[in-house]
């Protein structure tokens, strides 16, 4: 169908030590329907860091994310094959409970999606769902997950107000904070800054960086400089294949695929 | 030349809006008339005999209390049903039937009953309910033959609501690991729920008037009845058999039966204004 060969791309990817690997993808197909939209990509996720995917429009660094919670289950017509090994378990198995998977490996979404409630219920939320917590513990877990999200000290006096009526960037942390409240092993995160402003997505920035000491962090960027100041490796993708991967600083400096080199020296994308 | 296109221009924008002017005013006239005929023909007959006593015979005192009442049991038990059929075949639609030919078929279906003659529904559950399964009148075929006309409007409205609420808000409801059912009653329901509400009220608007399908089913009924087995009188068809008649205190009883309808419309409407106004800033 694809008059392009996979031989026709270079393909780099930097070794990292299998015990190192918290998420393992392993050569992955995936269709929306007849179109194919990644072609075999394999790319390790490293325990405790940030891992970047950069690329054009379209070269399949969402439906890469998608796939990782299966969120893509939700459409019918959205196949995906192949492997992704969580902790040695394949996720795309069709025994997995993708409730249980999606608390473990949480998400957030390009625009932030507070729910219409409370800052306190959106936090809680996730929580109630897996968690009998007393009235003191949620309370605390509330905090300390608005803390680590660095909007604690915002919200702290309208905890009962809707989160409806916070700032986008705020609305984008009490997102995080409710990803995180769940105590997820993975968050992955779908273009977090693009609808904020610089100084929100400074913020956001510190707190994703904040955030790799417990979490296993993937985020998917437009913006290099991002990808530059908050992941330590970075794959680059491009028409559904994974052209590069290794440690960002390595990747951004001395790209060895003449397709990173081009995208990150701005010729196309 | 340029200055002729431009004086054109300007003529031809002024007849434009003063013709939307005029549309507007008689859209309004109109309203505005029915509501000074409603209040001149009909304010004089209320007092609390009205509330409190049933339809008269001809030419001795009485009220509409057995009328209000039944409406508003027949209204209540109407929209009970089409809220939970239409608000879970909206929802389906929505959420789970999306494109499937089945889906199509559903909303299609719906489409047509959406406007469908109300005397049709009346005949049908006539033949069903009153014909065969029951017997006779009864306020429960009533109730489920309003529910019927009402079921289309909250099906669509439901459907409508729920597909214009983000993706991303479903998905992130998803994406804590919420179960999809429950991510649609606690989430999505919620935030479109000013929607769906506004679609219950739409329906409830138009059965509460709805005149032809109850003289087929729940009847009437000059005396009091709180029996859902029973016939029960209405507002709609006791305005329908007073204001035809040659009495003057029934043509009066009418009149004030039509301004309690428009009232209680009108009250529902502006309750559920307020309900739904809340604080959003995005």
């Amino acid at each position: 169908m694809n008059a392009l060969n996979t031989d026709t791309f270079e393909h780099y990817a930097s070794e990292v030590p299998p015990e190192a690997i918290k998420l393992h993808v392993q050569n992955l197909d995936f269709f929306y329907g007849k179109n194919q939209a990644l072609h075999g990509v394999s790319l390790p996720v490293v325990n405790k860091g940030v891992t970047a995917m950069i690329g054009p429009s379209g070269c399949g660094k969402s439906t890469l994310l998608r796939v990782l919670n299966r969120i893509y289950g939700l459409y019918p017509g959205q196949k995906a094959k192949g492997m992704v090994m969580l902790d040695g378990e394949n996720i795309l198995d069709r025994k997995v409970d993708v409730a249980t998977l999606r608390s473990r490996v949480g998400m957030v979404f390009q625009k932030p999606t507070p729910f219409p409630m409370s800052i306190y219920d959106n936090v809680a939320f996730g929580v109630r769902l897996y968690e009998g917590l007393n009235r003191a513990e949620m309370d605390q877990r509330v905090e300390e997950s608005l803390r680590k999200a660095a909007l604690w000290d915002e919200v702290k006096d309208k905890l009962k107000s809707s989160g409806l009526g916070l700032s986008g960037g705020q609305q984008q942390r009490l997102c995080v904070a409710r990803g995180i409240a769940v105590k997820p092993e993975v968050l992955l995160l779908d273009e977090p800054a693009s609808a904020l402003d610089p100084l929100s997505t400074a913020k956001l920035e510190e707190t994703i960086v904040d955030l790799k000491k417990d979490y296993t962090i993937v985020i998917v960027t437009h913006n290099l400089q991002q990808a530059t100041r908050v992941s330590d490796n970075t794959a680059f993708m491009f028409l559904g294949r994974l052209i590069e991967f290794a440690p960002t600083a390595e990747l951004f400096s001395a790209p060895r695929a003449k397709r990173t080199a081009d995208y990150i020296g701005g010729r196309f994308g | 030349m340029a200055s002729f296109r431009r004086a054109r221009r300007t003529v031809a924008a002024g007849a434009f809006t003063t013709f939307c002017w005029i549309t507007a005013v008689i859209a309004l006239f109109a309203l505005a008339a029915i509501f000074w005929s409603l209040l001149t023909q009909g304010f004089g007959g209320l007092n609390l005999a009205v509330f409190t006593q049933s339809t008269p015979a001809p030419g001795s005192p009485g009220g509409l209390m057995n009328a209000i009442v039944g409406s508003i049991i027949l209204c209540a038990l109407g929209m009970v049903i089409a809220v939970i059929v239409g608000v879970l075949a909206g929802t389906w639609l929505a959420e789970y039937g999306r494109n499937t030919p089945y889906a199509e078929a559903v909303r299609f279906v719906n489409d047509i009953l959406l406007s469908a003659p109300s005397v049709l529904v009346g005949l049908f559950v006539y033949d069903v309910m009153v014909a065969h399964v029951i017997g006779h009148f009864s306020a429960i075929a009533g109730a489920v033959a309003l529910a019927l006309i009402a079921v289309p409007i909250i099906t669509r409205t439901t459907e409508d609501v729920l597909k214009l609420q983000p993706t991303a808000l479903r998905e992130s409801g998803v994406a804590l690991g919420t179960p999809h059912w429950m991510a649609i009653r606690k989430i999505l329901w919620k935030s479109a729920g000013s929607g769906i509400l506004t679609g219950g009220l739409l329906a409830f608007a138009r059965i509460s008037g709805e005149t032809a399908p109850l003289l087929f089913t729940s009847f009437g009924n000059q005396f009091f009845s709180l029996d859902p087995l029973r016939p029960m009188a209405s507002l709609p068809q006791v305005i329908f058999n007073f204001a035809l008649s040659a009495y003057d205190d029934w043509v009066r009883l009418a009149w004030v039966g039509a301004l309690i309808l428009a009232g209680a419309v009108l009250a529902a409407n502006i309750i559920a204004r307020i309900l739904t106004r809340e604080p959003r800033r995005s």
